[in-house]
């Protein structure tokens, strides 16, 4: 005969297993959790860049291509990084014949470096290289790059790097993805919550009962939520300002801010409501959205450039709002740029968001069924 | 309260129309339903929740469907509501086919579910004005019709209250007038006095029937008896998704021998005893269950007498008597052979007829 402390112990023990045992959902989300941290958060921080788009330009005049600048152009075209056997390309190469529509195209975030060869052989002339160094780790990849070929050359021209956008420390790169994590969460948390909770707790027999439509509820949650995504990101843009040092350009650049931080809050906010609209767990909802909140988060490039993921990461870039919203950000406050540069982003948002509403709309289960 | 405002042409034109039970009798259907069944299957079992029901409510009529829990009743208003949609057959409602016209159906019903389904942080007034704007209620009259629904409710001095410090008879009100916001044709009443006190019953039980003065039909499940004979003009018994009677309580009450119920607690039964009771005149049957007796006799005060002889006869000695005409549960319990309480219990469980069920 039992003692009745164990007897007590192993009826919990068994209440649990069962419950534990009745969800298979959620057994196969804990086990996904820690090897999604394997492959994604591995592949997604320790990353070596490859194919970094660089430009070089020889000054002018003369006209003609002097034999450093077309062996360096080459060498530089195939350095390769990481090991031997799946070495890959560090930089892709791309040759400018003018020095100020590479810079131009640098100022666009098309490129990440413009090398600009002296037209003298001389070794005296220096290399000038201007670098997008809004995240840390291309310009030092470029730099080594260009000693490393013109060492090979035999060439002693120094090197000048102008950092272009100053020296941006990590915290200030990492801070701006930080107010798209802030994003997410409210929204998880709001929009999305919101509905489960309706549903779980019985409510929505209330008002399904009433012609509301599908599209009403899909909508008038987005809404709901946007604005408490908007709210917290807002606010975390602030806090991110203030911890990292980061000082705005202008008045303009604050506006359009706001407005990434709208649409970026819109497309997260449809993503998560229009997997909400299924679920009718909480458990099972939460256990989604924490998987979704670290793949997305991941896969954004907040920690670390997009450039060092191997290509089947890259592809989760292309259907990842954090992805737009994190680069828009970064355009904007670490590197100045407009809405020529984030305007691609953002329609990539909006039509993201517009594919979530009318999946959310599609799968809401508008009877008890 | 007036009309100053109806949402549907419908009801203007049935103002000159009934309002008694008598003259609904004779009034059109307005709800037909046509072998509906509903099966639910998992992986381990199929129930079948609703088997083939048949049936028709009258316009301006209050229609009780009456049953144990599990019986079914649930899931027939679900179904007649657009939340669940029928595994066969077919119903229609006021002319709308359940199963296509789901939209207008829902324009013209008001629902009050079994669960509260208030938000308890919203006060009783953000309530009203949410489901008033669902049902498209004009907003240049809402805000008037919202303070006549929460006078009609008792609950004026709490509009700015939230829902959850209520009591139970205060939400129940509240989600009953709540489905009257937008004047529906029909109104469904899922239990809508389950888990409430006897004060806030009879309240719950006002307000219905002020409801259906205003040619409102109400279709009610519930599963307390004396709820349905002091609300209903037709009764229906389900039984395990089946119906088992369906007529006005007069009728209904036809259904079993006549006479009065007899019930005699006592010490304890002799077989001997029980068979000379049966040889009454006037007793019709008898049903022993443990230390009750309950016997059915044509004119109860007279075969008391005779009854009373038996006992002290036999020398068994008795506790309590009481002497009734049969009820609803009475009828319901001859024609299942179990009490309304007993769930899928199995065969005659009841301890006797008439036993006090207010909660």
């Amino acid at each position: 005969m039992m003692p009745g402390i164990l007897k007590s112990a192993v009826a919990i023990f068994r209440r649990d297993i069962k419950k534990f045992l009745s969800n298979p959902f959620i057994i196969m989300m804990t086990l996904l959790m820690p090897i999604m941290y394997l492959v994604v958060f591995g592949n997604a921080m320790g990353g070596t860049l490859t194919h970094i788009p660089v430009g070089v330009v020889q000054e002018v005049p003369p006209y003609n291509d002097t034999p450093l600048f077309t062996n360096a152009a080459y060498q530089l075209n195939h350095i390769s990084q990481g090991s031997e056997n799946d070495a890959e390309k560090l930089l892709d190469v791309t040759i400018y014949t003018d020095e100020a529509q590479a810079k131009q195209d640098l100022a666009n975030g098309k490129i990440s470096a413009v090398i600009v060869f002296p037209s003298s052989v001389s070794n005296d002339n220096a290399v000038r290289v201007y670098v997008d160094s809004s995240d840390s780790v291309t310009p030092s990849l470029v730099e080594g790059a260009i000693t490393q070929v013109l060492q090979g050359l035999g060439a002693k021209n120094p090197i000048i790097v102008d950092k272009i956008y100053g020296d941006i420390k990590y915290l200030q790169f990492f801070g701006v993805g930080v107010i798209m994590m802030a994003i997410f969460s409210a929204t998880s948390f709001g929009g999305g919550l919101a509905l489960i909770k309706d549903r779980e707790n019985g409510i929505h027999e209330g008002y399904l009962v009433t012609p509301i439509k599908r599209s009403s509820i899909i909508m008038g949650i987005i809404a709901s939520g946007t604005v408490r995504a908007f709210v917290a990101g807002f606010t975390i843009f602030w806090i991110d300002l203030l911890v990292t040092g980061i000082i705005l350009q202008s008045f303009q650049d604050f506006l359009l801010v706001l407005l990434v931080i709208f649409i970026a809050c819109v497309g997260v906010t449809s993503l998560v409501v229009s997997f909400a609209s299924r679920f009718s767990v909480q458990q099972e909802y939460q256990s989604v959205i924490v998987f979704l909140n670290l793949i997305l988060f991941m896969t954004s490039g907040a920690f670390y450039p997009v450039m060092g993921m191997p290509g089947w990461l890259r592809w989760i870039t292309l259907i990842n709002p954090e992805y737009y919203g994190v680069h828009a950000l970064r355009s904007i406050i670490l590197r100045n740029q407009g809405i020529n540069v984030i305007g691609i982003d953002l329609i990539a948002l909006l039509i993201f968001s517009m594919a979530m509403i009318v999946l959310g709309v599609v799968t809401y289960r508008r009877t008890l069924e | 309260m007036q009309d100053t405002w109806s949402g549907n042409p419908e009801i203007s034109r049935m103002k000159s129309a009934q309002s008694t039970d008598a003259e609904a009798a004779d009034a059109p259907a307005i709800i037909r339903i046509d072998h509906l069944t509903k099966v639910f299957s998992s992986k381990t079992q199929t129930v079948t929740a609703v088997n083939d029901i048949t049936l028709e409510v009258k316009r301006g009529e209050i229609f009780g469907l009456l049953g144990s829990n599990g019986a079914g009743k649930s899931t027939l208003i679900r179904i007649l509501t657009t939340l669940l949609s029928p595994t066969s057959g077919s119903a229609f409602v006021n002319d709308y086919d359940i199963t296509k016209d789901q939209e207008k159906i829902r324009s013209i019903i008001g629902v009050c579910p079994q669960n509260y389904t208030s938000d308890l942080e919203l006060t009783a007034y953000d309530n009203l004005e949410f489901y008033g704007k669902l049902q498209n209620v004009p907003d240049s009259i809402l805000p008037d019709r919202i303070m006549e629904l929460l006078a009609m409710a008792g609950l004026s001095d709490r509009a700015n209250m939230p829902v959850g410090t209520f009591s139970g008879g205060m939400k129940r009100k509240l989600e009953i007038v709540r489905a009257f916001i937008h004047r529906p044709l029909i109104l469904f009443l899922d239990e809508p006095t389950i888990g409430l006190d006897p004060d806030a019953r009879r309240e719950v039980w006002q307000q219905i029937m002020m409801l259906n003065k205003e040619h409102t039909t109400i279709i009610l499940t519930t599963h307390y008896m004396d709820e349905a004979e002091k609300l209903c003009g037709r009764i229906t018994f389900v039984d395990r998704g089946r119906i088992i009677a369906l007529d006005s309580m007069e009728n209904l009450r036809k259904l079993i021998p006549a006479g009065d119920l007899i019930e005699i607690g006592i010490a304890h039964m002799d077989p001997l005893a029980e068979e000379e009771i049966r040889t009454i005149d006037l007793v019709n049957t008898v049903t022993v269950v443990e230390h009750n007796v309950t016997i059915s006799a044509t004119n109860g005060s007279q075969a008391i007498l005779s009854i009373l002889g038996v006992f002290d006869k036999y020398r068994i000695p008795v506790i309590s008597i009481s002497i009734r005409s049969p009820s609803l549960e009475d009828i319901f319990i001859y024609l299942t052979g179990k009490g309304l309480d007993s769930g899928n219990g199995e065969g005659n469980d009841a301890t006797g007829p008439g036993r006090r069920r207010s909660q």
